[in-house]
């Protein structure tokens, strides 16, 4: 059998990008290294362009849009709860904090403007701002005066916020802590850094793109399962696959358990661009080499299940209760120590309870499971967790990761120095949290 | 009465240079002075007897050669002496050093790690190179990005053009040392931790912010623009301290005509139907002016000199919004002799230079988690120079003065700042450095601990902050101090801000002084 193309990994972006290339007539062979689809959901806004061009809705796709989207405890007993309806959640605000309810119609607009901005600038390659092509420069340019049009405030917030902490951005706006906690928490969301390190309100904006005015969390859904149910593209699981290269061309892959070549002129990686390239002869493009080696990705998230005998009452129940929790999380990941007080999130969609821990960094995670436990009012036994050793983004989504330096500085647009060879997963821009946005975009550079 | 073209509010080294360059223009200028003294936050002060002590700020570097050119200070008496060397003792008893022969820091960096003894000339000619892109934009008024104004399109184009020219590569460094914590910028660098301490602390000094947190490797690209003699990256100390920078300038404003008026604190500025006409001093006395020029920072300026009903209503709220967040202390020592450091015993050339106590990046950041929560550091990062070593005059024959620049000392401490808590913080520091150098408290003839609060109240910078304002990525540039507003015009018409709260900040440059100068003489004064 001779392919066109392989990719590796079977995640959303890996076969979204399969699929956008056998519809555009390649013979396509998908490595997966899992035998069985990960039943866990997909965090992340689902863009409609994918969906349509895919026809995932006829594959059974599911997007759930919890309302209330997140519930949060109070110190004095009850909840605070948070509404898709901007005037509920105000109403909900109002009894914590009239000056806060008063913040939020404007808050919710303001930064619903600038994830606008932030979703048009995703579906497409990054800007190439060293390119000197004419046809580039004018899209660039249209970039520009998109945002201009959008007002004077748009551009000024942009500039301010963007390098901005989550921290500050929210002292800005509120007063309430609990508010302050379950907004922030979207903030550090993935990212080793504690709500008042700079650039986490981009991180914050990068969630919030692809959400309705006034709702923080992004969406979950079954995204990987619908996109596994379309035909076009041949999956092979329970093989891990090595990229084969020679003289600086891809040349196919290498099943790692059978020691089976299979080859192919292209060969796309959704992996980590790291563990993708490193095992490749790229010390013979020395920069390359020394920037892949300083990709930031550390991992501090620990995902996992909850088993409880009843499913909860809330779909989503956030534990950051304060800006000041999370930078404690944070501080003890600085030092290389689970959080003692962890930043919880519990998540209920299509019947399963899955849990978000952060911070979680490499090492020992003696009584983690125990301390979540205590947290949420569990028994130790009712968690599993999987700490993550490396960035479930494949890369930290700090400002000098994104647009044009993702993965690495100068080769943001999914190729790589090997010919044939191309990167389509989260590491790529626009980076994790938004499932197949990679993938799309590297099928249409490729393409 | 007499009317100045120009009166210039606050005498500290920005509001001289301003003043230096509208009298060179032959226009009639008034300074006018709260304290006895001109010099602001660059004072040089006789605290104890005999000893002379540079009372906040203590090195030179950034001053604009433009500017030592222009007014010619050197003729006003401006002498900088160089400070040769840095050496950073670590808890191991070790140390690591960087002399002024550049040879010698190679080997001295060799011997914790022959990597980085090869990273270190590549990463300093990357620094030196991204310092020169940079620095065109210190001497450039900043466009505003939301005006479709001819004058700031052809900024912005410029501006894109600049730095589309630098190329693939230095451009993605430039974007990185925008973005980045200085401890992330020098990982990829190097991998001797006290090195990376050492140099991650100068992308700390001045802010609220420790090594690990992004935006910090900026403010390391700031103190890389230094530039004395042509010679980039030398720190000095000038003679006399660096109230000595100040009087030179005052100097030279003098010799063009400018007049100084210490001693005259200024209440409010006068604003008639949006125009500015003049000034009142706290003593009640009116002055009339055809322009009036602050230098204070942008608070004080906007909030305490005018009333906010002269003023747009959303810049109120920019002001209200940009950060002061003081962080630093100082901590001021007459000496009987010397102190012997452990990882260098003896007296020797290292007391010519500075002293960094930053053995590790934990240490450091550690003595930011102290700050964040409100507390000064229990074991604080500290830059230690003895000024007497380098000019003798500053203390009497055999005796020393020691300057310890401390961070982090948060200007909202928990409770408060008391007079029982400063001496805490003043112990704090004297202990740690006694750590590094036994016998070194019973040297120590007299003590002046400096809180941020302390400073707000000598010198007026809001919350003790030495930049007038953090140099963090929202403050910077066309937001600096308030978006619209960063051309050193103001809503009210003859009334400029001048001071370091305003682009490009901080840190003896005089930049700022020098752009708003200009600025007003093409408006015409």
């Amino acid at each position: 059998m001779n392919y066109d193309a392989i990719v590796i990994g079977a995640g959303a972006n890996g076969l979204v990008t399969a699929h956008y290339l056998a519809r555009a007539g390649k013979r396509i062979l998908v490595v997966e290294q899992r035998h069985t689809a990960d039943p866990a959901a997909d965090i992340g806004w689902v863009p409609d362009v994918v969906i349509r061009d895919l026809g995932l809705a006829g594959a059974g796709l599911r997007i759930d849009e919890p309302d209330p989207w997140v519930t949060a405890p109070l110190e004095a007993g009850g909840t605070l709860e948070l509404s898709r309806n901007i005037a509920r959640s105000t109403e909900a605000i109002r009894r914590i904090s009239p000056a806060d309810a008063a913040m939020w119609p404007e808050f919710c607009q303001r930064m619903r403007t600038l994830g606008g901005v932030l979703e048009r600038l995703y579906l497409v390659s990054p800007p190439d701002i060293e390119s000197n092509d004419a046809r580039e420069l004018a899209r660039i340019a249209g970039l520009g005066l998109h945002v201009r049009r959008l007002g004077k405030q748009t551009v000024i917030d942009l500039a301010r916020i963007l390098p901005m902490s989550i921290a500050e951005l929210l002292d800005d706006w509120f007063e309430s802590d609990v508010l302050k906690g379950l907004l922030g928490a979207l903030g550090v969301w993935h990212l080793k850094q504690g709500p008042r390190s700079g650039g986490t309100a981009f991180n914050f904006l990068h969630h919030h793109a692809g959400s309705p005015a006034g709702v923080f969390r992004p969406a979950r859904s079954n995204v990987t399962q619908a996109l596994s149910k379309v035909s076009g593209v041949e999956v092979r699981r329970g093989e891990r696959a090595a990229v084969l290269a020679k003289n600086g061309k891809a040349t196919g892959v290498v099943l790692q358990k059978s020691g089976e070549t299979i080859q192919a002129p292209l060969v796309i990686s959704s992996a980590p661009p790291r563990a993708t390239l490193q095992p490749l002869a790229i010390e013979l493009y020395p920069d390359f080499a020394r920037a892949v080696g300083n990709i930031k990705a550390r991992g501090v998230v620990a995902r996992g299940t909850l088993a409880l005998e009843q499913p909860p009452g809330y779909s989503t129940f956030c534990i950051a209760p304060s800006l000041d929790y999370l930078e404690r999380a944070y501080d003890d990941a600085k030092y290389g120590r689970d959080s003692a007080a962890p930043y919880v999130e519990v998540q209920r969609t299509d019947g399963r309870v899955e849990v978000h821990v952060q911070f979680v960094p490499p090492g020992n995670h003696d009584g983690l499971a125990e301390r979540v436990a205590q947290i949420l009012k569990v028994l130790p036994n009712q968690v599993a967790l999987q700490p993550a050793e490396e960035s479930l983004y494949h890369g930290e989504l700090t400002l000098d990761q994104i647009l044009f330096m993702r993965p690495v500085p100068g080769w943001s647009r999914y190729r790589t120095p090997i010919e044939g060879l191309y990167l389509c997963g989260s590491g790529t821009h626009p980076g994790g949290g938004i499932p197949g946005a990679a993938g799309r975009n590297a099928a249409r550079a490729i393409l | 009465m007499k009317r100045y073209d120009a009166i210039v509010i606050g005498g500290g080294h920005n509001g001289l240079v301003t003043a230096a360059y509208l009298a060179r223009a032959k226009k009639s200028v008034l300074v006018l002075e709260r304290r006895p003294r001109v010099g602001g936050a660059a004072v040089t002060e006789e605290i104890f007897p005999g000893f002379k002590f540079t009372m906040f700020s203590y090195v030179v570097s950034l001053l604009r050669p433009e500017i030592i050119r222009d007014l010619d200070l050197p003729r006003h008496g401006l002498h900088i002496l160089p400070l040769e060397s840095t050496v950073t003792p670590m808890e191991n008893g070790n140390y690591l050093a960087a002399w002024a022969d550049h040879d010698e820091t190679r080997r001295e960096l060799y011997r914790h790690s022959p990597r980085d003894a090869e990273a270190y000339d590549e990463y300093g000619r990357l620094m030196h190179f991204m310092a020169q892109a940079v620095k065109p934009i210190l001497s450039m008024v900043p466009p505003d990005p939301t005006s479709f104004a001819p004058s700031d399109l052809a900024g912005l184009l410029k501006l894109v053009k600049h730095f589309r020219g630098l190329g693939g590569e230095r451009l993605h460094a430039l974007v990185k040392l925008m973005t980045m914590s200085s401890a992330d910028f020098l990982d990829e660098w190097f991998e001797t931790d006290v090195l990376k301490a050492t140099k991650s602390a100068s992308g700390i000094i001045g802010t609220f912010l420790g090594p690990r947190s992004p935006g910090t490797a900026y403010v390391l690209l700031h103190h890389y623009m230094g530039e004395l003699d042509g010679v980039f990256r030398a720190w000095g100390f000038a003679k006399g301290g660096t109230g000595a920078v100040s009087e030179s300038i005052a100097a030279a404003a003098r010799s063009f005509g400018a007049e100084i008026r210490c001693n005259a604190g200024v209440s409010k500025v006068l604003v008639r139907n949006g125009h500015a006409t003049g000034v009142v001093l706290e003593n009640g006395d009116e002055i009339t002016a055809r322009t009036v020029v602050s230098s204070l920072d942008p608070r004080r300026t906007f909030l305490q000199l005018l009333e906010t009903d002269e003023l747009p209503a959303e810049f109120v709220a920019d002001i209200k919004r940009f950060k002061f967040r003081g962080s630093s202390g100082k901590v001021n020592l007459a000496l009987d002799a010397l102190p012997s450091f452990t990882c260098m015993p003896g007296i020797g050339r290292q007391h010519r230079g500075a002293f960094s106590i930053s053995p590790s990046l934990d240490y450091v950041e550690r003595a930011y988690d102290d700050a964040k929560y409100g507390e000064f550091s229990r074991r604080p990062y500290m830059d230690i120079v003895f000024p007497s070593m380098i000019d003798p005059g500053m203390a009497p024959p055999g005796k020393h003065v020691m300057s310890i620049f401390v961070q982090y000392a948060p200007y909202k401490l928990n409770g408060g700042w008391t007079d029982a808590r400063r001496e805490a913080f003043g112990d704090a520091v004297v202990n740690t450095v006694e750590s590094f150098a036994p016998g070194f408290k019973s040297k120590i003839l007299h003590q002046q601990v400096i809180t941020p609060l302390d400073i707000e109240k000598i010198t007026g910078l809001s919350e003790g902050n030495i930049f007038a304002g953090e140099l963090a990525l929202h403050q910077l540039f066309f937001l600096r101090p308030a978006p619209g507003w960063a051309k050193f015009a103001t809503p009210v018409h003859g009334f400029y801000q001048c001071g370091s709260g305003t682009h490009p900040g901080g840190g003896i440059m005089g930049a700022s002084g020098r752009l708003a100068a200009m600025r007003i003489l093409k408006d015409g004064v």
